[in-house]
């Protein structure tokens, strides 16, 4: 049933963000509010009307509705285990890395058409990083593709389980990169911090400043599809293929379990960086995934 | 017989070390004299036949042991007569001298060691014995000196070491594994081309550090300028033929596979780069230390050269380290009387040489024409023999720019030297004390050496010099 | 298991890129000891027990516990600030260092002939070119000393990959890396730390013309 995992996304992103608040509340040494908080919260936005700014046009209207739409269609080619996504084709892993550039776009550009400075500078911010984190994903996804020999995302994650120490040596590195990138890609911990009240140290809560009521609702659980979309690529390194659904769904939701509390783990214990430290951080990111490349050519033994 | 002797010449240090007595230092100083010459002269008669494993006299060894012993004499009593004037307390003396032996005996051990890693652990082992009298005068520049020194020293023989992991990755597929020289080049007949040119690379890059060549020139600069003069002597003379040998040794090493070309370029490219970046420094070098000191690099570049060009350049290149060595030897004991008649190494605060002490200033003179190899000097000879070969191996480009760098070198030198002999411009302080002839004489037998070895070479030396070159194309 | 391993080596040299205090750098140093440990330990379990013996105290013992301890007596002893000052912003420093892990793989690549595994390599003169860049990028003699350490743990691996035949090279290396690391550290370190106010390389310049 090609249309599972996409179900299984939607379902883990009700609760994925309450875990990370609850991990992080219970390190601080609090109760902290139940794991459906965080939607409880968005339910009552979706609810809620929206406020336009004058001067705004068109374009800040559409903007969150493409968003969340590109993050959906993105989650549409996820596959689960052997089962490929509603649609899967050759290269694909492009075309999912440039449908979510194209949502990140539209926010970027909305951003801007507020006319407000602060939501410009969050901008700038949001589309560097984003800039700077893209080249890792592809050189991650290049060295899985390389290690299989396919192109596509169900075939890439279906001939991945060879059953050697070394496509789980490789997963376990390339989900430590994929949590990374997807810390980034989130607007998380060590590179900006959600919980920030000054905007002149914001990123992505600067940039939907003036948007409000549903679509404030759409764009915050947009980051949690993202979290739980991600979750879902690394959880996939992982399914045993062959298994029954029996088997591979608890795999799947015990993943981005996991994942969850290691974003609410890292949150906790990590200080935000200084602005001028980001850059650097997440070119590592890309050093590391190079790495991650040349490990697989080496090993395969394919060289120029 | 050179296990016997590294026995007793490391007891000798071990002793010399505990002890306090001046009359026990002089009689222990003689006695390591009395050994080290006794190896030298047994050395000579029983060429070419190995004692242990890892040793060989062989001729190119034996050669600089030669030089090592003769300079040792006048190394030992120039430090005499450099640390009766500091006053230094009994203990740094015993510390100076144990030091000194012990750098004699690894140097020893060094020139004629006979398997590549134990050359290597003996080259590291000089760089510690030198610290030790780098060191010697306690005070924070000496200390930045040393710490330079050591530090660059260790990398680069750190570097060295890859080489030589390197060098045993490429042979460990031959049946028997074997580091000695004379074995290393049959087993890397089959080694491919790019990865020789990689295991060359980074061993002449961390021998380079003794020799003082291009890449990694400036460790032994600073590590002159601060050291005592006779250690300076020996920095400069001895300790850079260890750094020759082992070049020397490595290229014969790679001589027989096809890199050759490509070696003969890289060593053309250190000497020449050795030969200009001395020539800058030497036109606005005010420290006659560090003036001589450039001066060394030139000519190590020289040598380098001769190595390079091929042919008599061999020989010559052997010729002109061994010359060098006498010359640069007794600049520095010279430049310690200088030292003491001015109490400053300045070239601009001093002048007038000539009326405060006219041995030392006559020994300038003199040095001044060996070292610019002007024709009575045996350096002329060697330096037309390396530029006849440049120009027989068509090197005419070379040829012209390291003539036209040494003439700059020259021609500072002269202007820096004859300054210190003529200039009376200055009102200067009185020497506080009579300068001594007798100290000089030794410069002048070193220099009489050095005209004599130019115009009549003894056939001894002509053949030990030809037995060293033989295996090379 | 080794190429998980050499890859997280040369994570960890990448990480010293970014590092900006000195507390960083030492435990990374640790870091990679207990990687050189594992390495050794899976590469050299076949050579006789003594020689194993020895290569992992050096590891352990030396590597991991040793110098970091001794490291951090040493900083706060002299009273050096904790910060790594280096010369370059460290965007470029991860940038440049991941170009010499590019450079050594292209370099790995170029030569042939030689039967070597190609990991080895490539971790090896990335950690040799890496520590003579933070050597030459960074300002105190401090970092200097960690630069050499690094320079000395990518000989390590170097050797290493030579394999069980070569294990007297092995030794000779180590005996070396034991040997001057304690003589420069031990010696000099605490005698520039009491000679000059503060151990910068600022201090070491007045050797010019």
């Amino acid at each position: 049933m090609p249309g599972l995992v996409f179900i299984l996304i939607i379902i883990t992103s009700f609760f994925f963000t309450g875990i990370v608040i609850r991990t992080k509340s219970i390190f601080s040494g609090r109760k902290g509010p139940g794991i459906f908080q965080p939607m409880k919260d968005i339910w009552r936005l979706l609810q809620k009307e929206n406020v336009y700014s004058q001067t705004s046009s068109f374009i800040f209207k559409i903007a969150p509705d493409i968003y969340f739409a590109s993050v959906l269609i993105a989650i549409m080619l996820i596959p689960f285990g052997t089962q490929k996504g509603i649609f899967s084709f050759d290269g694909d892993f492009v075309f999912f890395a440039y449908i979510l550039a194209v949502g990140k776009f539209f926010s970027i550009i909305g951003a801007l058409d507020t006319g407000n400075s602060f939501e410009g500078m969050g901008a700038s911010r949001e589309a560097l990083y984003s800039f700077l984190a893209e080249p890792a994903f592809f050189i991650l996804m290049g060295s899985l593709a390389l290690l299989t020999g396919y192109t596509s995302f169900g075939d890439i994650f279906n001939g991945i389980h060879f059953g050697s120490y070394i496509s789980y040596a490789i997963g376990t590195l390339a989900s430590f990169v994929l949590i990374l990138i997807a810390m980034i890609e989130n607007s998380r911990m060590p590179v900006d911090d959600p919980k920030t009240h000054l905007e002149l140290t914001m990123i992505h809560e600067v940039m939907v400043l003036d948007n409000s009521g549903f679509d404030l609702g759409l764009i915050l659980h947009a980051t949690n599809l993202k979290f739980a979309m991600y979750g879902a690529i690394i959880a996939n390194l992982f399914l045993t293929p062959g298994r029954e659904w029996y088997f591979s769904i608890p795999i799947f939701i015990g993943v981005q379990i996991l994942f969850a509390v290691v974003v609410g783990t890292l949150e906790s214990f990590i200080a935000r960086f200084r602005m001028s430290h980001n850059p650097q951080f997440i070119f590592t990111i890309t050093s590391i995934s190079l790495l991650i490349f040349f490990a697989v050519l080496l090993i395969l033994g394919k060289y120029f | 017989m050179f296990g016997y002797y590294l026995i007793i010449a490391f007891f000798v240090g071990i002793v010399s070390m505990l002890n306090r007595n001046r009359v026990v230092r002089i009689l222990l100083l003689g006695l390591f004299l009395a050994i080290q010459t006794a190896i030298t002269i047994y050395a000579y008669f029983h060429l070419n036949e190995s004692n242990t494993i890892y040793f060989k006299f062989d001729a190119l060894g034996v050669i600089f042991m030669c030089v090592l012993t003769l300079l040792s004499y006048t190394t030992i009593y120039h430090s005499f007569i450099y640390l009766q004037h500091r006053k230094d307390s009994s203990r740094s003396q015993s510390i100076y001298f144990a030091a000194l032996i012990i750098l004699i005996i690894v140097m020893t051990c060094a020139y004629l060691a006979s398997h590549l890693g134990i050359m290597w652990v003996f080259i590291e082992l000089t760089t510690l014995s030198v610290a030790v009298l780098i060191y010697h005068e306690r005070t924070p520049l000496s200390l930045e000196a040393t710490w330079k020194y050591v530090f660059i020293c260790s990398i680069g023989i750190t570097i060295t070491f890859i080489g030589i992991i390197l060098l045993s990755i490429a042979i460990q597929e031959t049946e028997i594994t074997n580091f000695s020289f004379k074995a290393i080049p049959d087993q890397l007949l089959h080694v491919s081309a790019s990865w020789l040119k990689m295991i060359f690379l980074f061993m002449i890059v961390g021998f380079c550090t003794k020799m003082g060549l291009f890449p990694m020139h400036t460790a032994a600069i600073d590590a002159h300028t601060v050291a005592p003069p006779p250690i300076s002597a020996f920095i400069s003379t001895t300790l850079m033929n260890v750094g020759f040998i082992s070049i020397f040794r490595t290229y014969s090493m790679f001589a027989h596979t096809s890199i050759l070309p490509w070696m003969n370029m890289i060593l053309f490219l250190c000497g020449l780069i050795s030969i200009i970046v001395s020539a800058a420094y030497l036109l606005k070098v005010n420290h006659l230390k560090r003036m001589s000191a450039y001066s060394s690099i030139e000519h190590m570049g020289i040598a380098a050269i001769g190595i390079a060009s091929g042919g008599i350049g061999y020989f010559a290149a052997i010729f002109h380290m061994i010359l060098h060595s006498l010359v640069k030897a007794s600049v520095f004991y010279q430049i310690d009387q200088f030292h003491r008649n001015f109490r400053t190494y300045m070239i601009n605060e001093t002048g007038n040489y000539f009326k405060r002490n006219l041995p030392g200033a006559m020994v300038f003179l003199l040095l001044l024409i060996a070292i610019t190899a002007m024709p009575p000097s045996g350096l002329f000879v060697t330096e037309f023999w390396i530029f006849k070969a440049l120009f027989t191996s068509g090197h005419f480009f070379i040829l012209v720019l390291a003539l036209f760098f040494l003439s700059i070198a020259m021609y500072s030198l002269a202007k820096n030297f004859l300054y210190i002999l003529f200039n009376q411009t200055k009102n200067l302080l009185p020497a506080e004390e009579k300068p001594n002839p007798t100290e000089t004489y030794s410069q002048y037998i070193l220099l009489a050496l050095v005209v004599y070895l130019g115009i009549n070479p003894p056939a001894g030396m002509i053949n030990l010099i030809k037995d060293a070159v033989i295996n090379l194309p | 298991m080794t190429n998980i391993l050499l890859i997280a080596f040369a994570i960890s040299l990448i990480y010293m890129g970014i590092a900006n205090r000195l507390s960083t750098y030492i435990n990374i140093l640790a870091v990679q000891g207990i990687i050189l440990f594992g390495v050794s330990f899976i590469e050299l379990i076949q050579i006789n027990t003594i020689n194993l013996i020895f290569i992992l105290f050096e590891t352990i013992v030396f590597k991991t516990i040793a110098i970091p301890l001794f490291l951090n007596y040493v900083i706060k002893k002299n009273k050096i600030v904790r910060e790594a000052e280096p010369f370059l912003p460290d965007f470029l420093s991860v940038v440049i260092i991941t170009c010499i892990i590019l450079g050594s793989f292209i370099l790995s690549n170029i030569i042939t002939g030689v039967h070597i595994q190609k990991m080895f390599f490539l971790v090896a003169i990335s950690a040799l070119l890496s520590g003579l860049f933070i050597i030459i990028t960074r300002k105190k003699v401090v970092t200097h000393i960690m630069g050499y350490l690094v320079i000395e743990n990518g000989v390590f691996i170097l050797s290493l990959s030579t394999g069980n035949k070569m294990t007297m090279l092995v030794n000779t290396g180590i005996t070396l890396d034991i040997f001057v690391s304690v003589l420069v550290l031990g010696v000099f370190v605490n005698r520039i730390g009491n000679t000059f106010e503060e151990m910068n390389v600022d201090n070491l310049t007045n050797l010019k013309d």
